[in-house]
């Protein structure tokens, strides 16, 4: 009970305010299904799905740029009946796809969103962690939870009595337990240099040294395939190849059953790009300048990021105009209605460019909070720790963003393994290169002294 | 008392899903209630200060070794076993076996004067580490356990590649056998 009577309200509001992480996971899927289709349109050449519209009276119709499709289907398979297949064992079979959507909820509480808070309050100085859970065996935690999601697949392929949904079941089990040592070990090197479990350490070691992509460049490579392959898609989706198994472990599934599946699908992408962009990519670390640079001038560090934030807005006007220009000229039926609805996000996009603009300034000439140092770290007002938290999670957002793409990417670039070129692959190949090359860094850490 | 709420709450689905694993007649059902037992059992190591215990268990245990034990199940014939009866009459000697032995640790454990510092249990990955690995000539010697382990680990798999083989050779004998 001291624990509880020790803190301050505003600890216990930031505390329980970082639950919210929570759902980033699932805030992430209504990102990544929109570029899941558009970057797929974008690289086969077509537009992807973007026809579907809201009709606003007096305006027009909004299509939001393809994101109307996604609201369409999402409704639809909420609203569409559950079913079981005759012979099915029912309880595992309505339980399995709750299990990875259950994991999903769980899996973010390791990853450091931002660095540790350090503020004064009142007459002490208080720590606030980055993570939900601020323990010393972090990342280990993810993978035990990731471990636990592939049961809903393998329960999944059982229950639905269909040879096709079974031996996608096995499938992914094999792959499951296959990768997960390619993961584990590729990710050694990186805690081996950090000397801790916990990703809020590993950041700050990269952040102080080098970004882990610079000091482990092979174990990146490593950890990108077997996370890629860990999450069953393609090039590595043999768990559920249409030309072999039909849809694997989910073909007897529908509506939000299978919706389940989808969504704890491209969770676990956004959790592995967010564990990626952590041990590899500096995690919230801004690159260039550490978090005491950044506190120590705080007006400065926020007018940079209004300013990238406004450049970003007019990148997006710039296509807009582009593109309106192009269409302006077509004998396009629609045409009409499309420039109707750019005009909306034409206004939307100037009013964010001024606001980011006029916040910028203001942040430059007006805020500039005093900051001490204790113990070697600063501390500051809580605004100072609430800003700088602000960008380190905007950061760890576009690093992670970059990685869900990579996922995309390759999903739609390269063809399907074959099951026994995938199994050769982890087994042969990954796992022996990991193996050497922790032991290769163990031995150079040793020599250099670190650690 | 938040504690013991939390205690109490993991060890009743604990004891229950340890139970179900005896009770239940379909194997996969029984790897399921042993998967869960696990992840109780593992929020317990959590509970008094050992998370590093409690990730290892539900690492290790729930995601591989029970991922094995349950595609095992589904290779082989997964069904519900309705033939062998749950009670027999070795059961007359070995239930109240069982419950004696079970009331003798219990009293045992209730009237041992134990005293619950969580100093000594937590066990951090550096505290585990420190203390496995000490090679100090003065230290507890737990890393010769470790070594001990390892080279038994590896001549059960040496022997279990042994048996498997010599199966594997005599089903293809009987199968050629039956072929002629």
């Amino acid at each position: 009970m001291d624990i509880i009577e020790s803190k301050t309200w505003v600890e216990w509001l930031i505390t329980i305010g970082k639950f919210a992480f929570c759902f980033v996971p699932v805030l992430y899927i209504l990102l990544l299904i929109p570029m899941e289709r558009r970057g797929a349109g974008f690289m086969q050449d077509r537009q992807g799905p973007n026809r579907s519209y809201i009709k606003i009276p007096y305006f027009g119709k909004i299509r939001l740029l393809g994101y109307v499709q996604n609201m369409c289907d999402g409704t639809k398979l909420f609203f569409k009946e559950m079913f079981a297949p005759k012979g099915a064992n029912k309880f595992l079979y309505y339980v399995a796809p709750a299990i990875p959507f259950a994991i999903v909820f769980l899996s973010p509480c390791v990853i450091p969103w931002f660095g540790p808070m350090v503020f004064e309050w009142g007459d002490k100085s208080v720590r606030i962690a980055g993570s939900i859970v601020d323990s010393d065996v972090g990342v280990l935690l993810l993978f035990g939870l990731s471990s636990l999601s592939a049961y809903g697949a393998v329960l999944a392929g059982w229950a639905s009595k269909s040879k096709y949904s079974f031996l996608g079941a096995l499938r992914t089990s094999s792959m499951t337990i296959s990768y997960e040592v390619c993961l584990g070990l590729s990710m050694m090197g990186i805690l081996l240099l950090a000397g801790s479990f916990n990703l809020t350490d590993i950041v700050n070691w990269q952040e102080h040294h080098a970004w882990g992509i610079v000091v482990q460049p092979v174990a990146f490579f490593c950890f990108l395939i077997a996370s890629i392959a860990e999450t069953g898609r393609a090039p590595f989706d043999v768990a559920e190849g249409e030309p072999e198994l039909v849809a694997g472990y989910h073909t007897e599934y529908g509506a939000m059953q299978f919706g389940l599946f989808y969504m704890g699908e491209y969770s676990h992408i956004c959790i592995n790009s967010f564990l990626i962009a952590t041990l590899f990519l500096g995690g919230y670390s801004v690159p260039f300048v550490t978090t005491e640079t950044m506190q120590a001038h705080m007006g400065g560090s926020l007018a940079i990021l209004f300013g990238v934030l406004a450049f970003l807005a007019l990148a997006f006007l710039h296509l807009i105009y582009r593109y309106s220009a192009k269409l302006a000229k077509r004998a396009q039926s629609n045409k009409m209605e499309i420039l109707q609805e750019y005009k909306l996000y034409k206004l939307i996009a100037w009013v964010a460019v001024v606001v980011f603009v006029a916040l910028g300034v203001c942040a430059w000439l007006f805020y500039n909070p005093a900051n001490f140092v204790v113990n070697g770290f600063a501390v500051g007002s809580l605004a100072t720790a609430v800003g700088t938290a602000l960008i380190h999670l905007l950061v760890l957002v576009v690093k992670s963003v970059f990685f869900c793409w990579v996922w995309i990417w390759v999903r739609w670039t390269l063809p399907r393994f074959r099951y026994d070129h995938v199994m050769h692959l982890g087994w042969k190949i990954i796992l022996n290169i990991a193996l050497i090359n922790l032991v290769v860094t163990a031995v150079i850490a040793k020599l250099v002294g670190g650690n | 008392m938040l504690a013991l709420v939390y205690f109490i709450i993991l060890a009743v689905i604990a004891v229950g899903a340890a139970l179900c694993v005896l009770l239940s007649r379909h194997p996969l059902y029984g790897a399921l209630s042993l998967v869960v037992s696990m992840v109780s059992l593992a929020g317990i190591y959590g509970l008094v200060g050992s998370p590093f215990l409690g990730v290892v268990q539900i690492m290790v245990y729930a995601g591989a070794i029970m991922m094995l034990v349950t595609f095992v199940i589904m290779v082989l014939n997964g069904a519900k076993d309705k033939r062998t009866p749950m009670f027999d009459g070795v059961s007359f000697f070995i239930i109240p076996a069982v419950l004696v032995l079970a009331a003798m640790v219990g009293f045992a454990l209730l009237r041992s004067t134990m005293t619950f510092d969580s100093a000594t249990v937590a066990g951090s990955v550096k505290v585990t580490s420190e203390t496995l690995f000490n090679m100090a000539s003065t230290g507890p010697g737990y890393f010769l356990l470790f070594e001990v382990i390892g080279v038994l680990l590896l001549s059960a798999m040496v022997a279990a590649i042994f048996l498997a083989k010599r199966h594997l050779g005599s089903v293809i004998s009987e199968n050629t056998e039956d072929k002629h």
